[in-house]
C-alpha cells in the first residue's frame, strides 16, 4: 500500500465481488476436490479468518479517489461481516472488508 | 345629529366595519378552504406490474434507468446490489420484495425498461426498482387517507396512506419506512 491508495486482493464469492487488503493475507489455498474453490487465510493485520470464495481474480489497486462509503441503507442489510469500503472503478465495484 | 350632507359619521362608521367584517370573513374562508383541502402535493405516481403507488416528490431525488448493478454477497434479499451513479454508490432495492414483506418472490430482474426511483429521507437514500413510472400528481394533502385496516400491518407501516388518482387507489410509500429496515 502506498499513500492514497490500497492494494486489493479480488475474489468472487459467488454473489459478488469482495476486495482484501493484500497487506492482510496470509495464504490463498486450493480447496481440494470442489474444482474452482478457494480459501483465503487472512489475519496479518488483524484477528486471523478464513473466507471461502469460488474464483480469485487478481490483484487491483484503487486509489483514494475510487474509493467510497458503503451506503447506511446496505449496511444495516448485511448480516456477518461489514466491509468497510466500497471500491468503484470505471468497470467494477468491490466490497472492501 | 343628523350630517347635512345625508351620509351620518354613524354610518360611515358603520360602513367601515362591515368592510372589515368582510374583509375578516374572506380571510376565514380562504383559511377555512386551506384547512379543508390542505396544501396541495406533488407525488410521483409509479407502478410494480398493475399495482400503483406513489410517493411524495419532495423525496425523490431522481429517477434512472437501471445500469449494471453488482451483486453484493451475504445482503438482505431485498438488496439487488449498488449502482454506479455518475460515481456515486447506490444502494438498490427491490421494492416488490419490500411490498411483499414475509412473503417469498423470486428477485426482480433489473431490466432496462425498468427505472429505479432515488428516494432520499433524513440524509438516507437508496434507489427502489419499479416497473413503470407513470405521472406526477398535484393532489391536495386532504386527498390522502388512511390505509385501510384490513392491510396487513407489516405492510401498512410501509405507507402514509392512499390516494385516489389516475382512476385507482394508490398506496402512498412512507420514504422513512421503505428506507429502514
Amino acid at each position: 500500500m502506498t499513500s492514497g491508495s490500497v492494494d486489493l486482493l479480488v475474489v468472487d464469492d459467488g454473489e459478488g465481488f469482495r476486495g482484501y487488503d493484500c497487506r492482510d493475507v496470509v495464504r490463498v489455498e486450493e480447496v481440494e476436490g470442489e474444482p474452482g474453490g478457494y480459501l483465503v487465510r487472512l489475519g496479518r493485520l488483524g484477528s486471523p479468518r478464513e473466507v471461502a470464495c469460488r474464483e480469485i481474480l487478481g490483484s487491483v489497486t484503487l486509489s483514494a479517489r475510487e474509493i467510497r462509503p458503503v451506503p447506511d441503507v446496505l449496511r444495516e442489510r448485511i448480516a456477518g461481516e461489514k466491509p468497510w469500503a466500497v471500491g468503484i472503478t470505471g468497470r467494477e465495484m468491490y466490497l472492501l472488508y | 345629529m343628523v350630517s347635512t350632507s345625508g351620509v351620518s359619521p354613524l354610518n360611515d362608521a358603520r360602513k367601515e366595519l362591515l368592510r372589515e367584517v368582510s374583509i375578516e370573513a374572506e380571510v376565514s374562508g380562504r383559511e377555512k378552504a386551506l384547512e379543508e383541502t390542505g396544501p396541495a402535493r406533488s407525488l410521483l405516481v409509479f407502478y410494480l406490474g398493475a399495482e400503483g403507488f406513489a410517493v411524495d416528490l419532495a423525496h425523490v431525488r431522481k429517477v434512472l434507468r437501471p445500469s449494471r448493478i453488482a451483486r453484493v454477497s451475504g445482503a438482505a434479499p431485498e438488496v439487488l446490489g449498488l449502482m454506479n451513479c455518475h460515481g456515486e454508490v447506490l444502494c438498490v432495492l427491490d421494492l416488490r420484495r419490500i411490498l411483499s414483506h414475509g412473503v417469498k418472490t423470486a428477485p426482480s430482474a433489473a431490466t432496462e425498461e425498468k427505472f429505479v426511483v432515488v428516494i432520499r429521507h433524513a440524509g438516507r437514500e437508496a434507489g427502489f426498482l419499479v416497473d413503470s413510472v407513470r405521472d406526477v400528481a398535484e393532489l391536495p394533502a386532504s386527498s390522502v387517507s388512511p390505509v385501510l385496516d384490513s392491510i396487513d400491518p407489516s405492510r401498512a407501516r410501509l405507507f402514509e396512506g392512499t390516494v385516489a388518482c389516475c382512476g385507482q387507489f394508490l398506496g402512498l410509500l412512507s420514504p422513512p419506512a421503505v428506507l429502514n429496515p
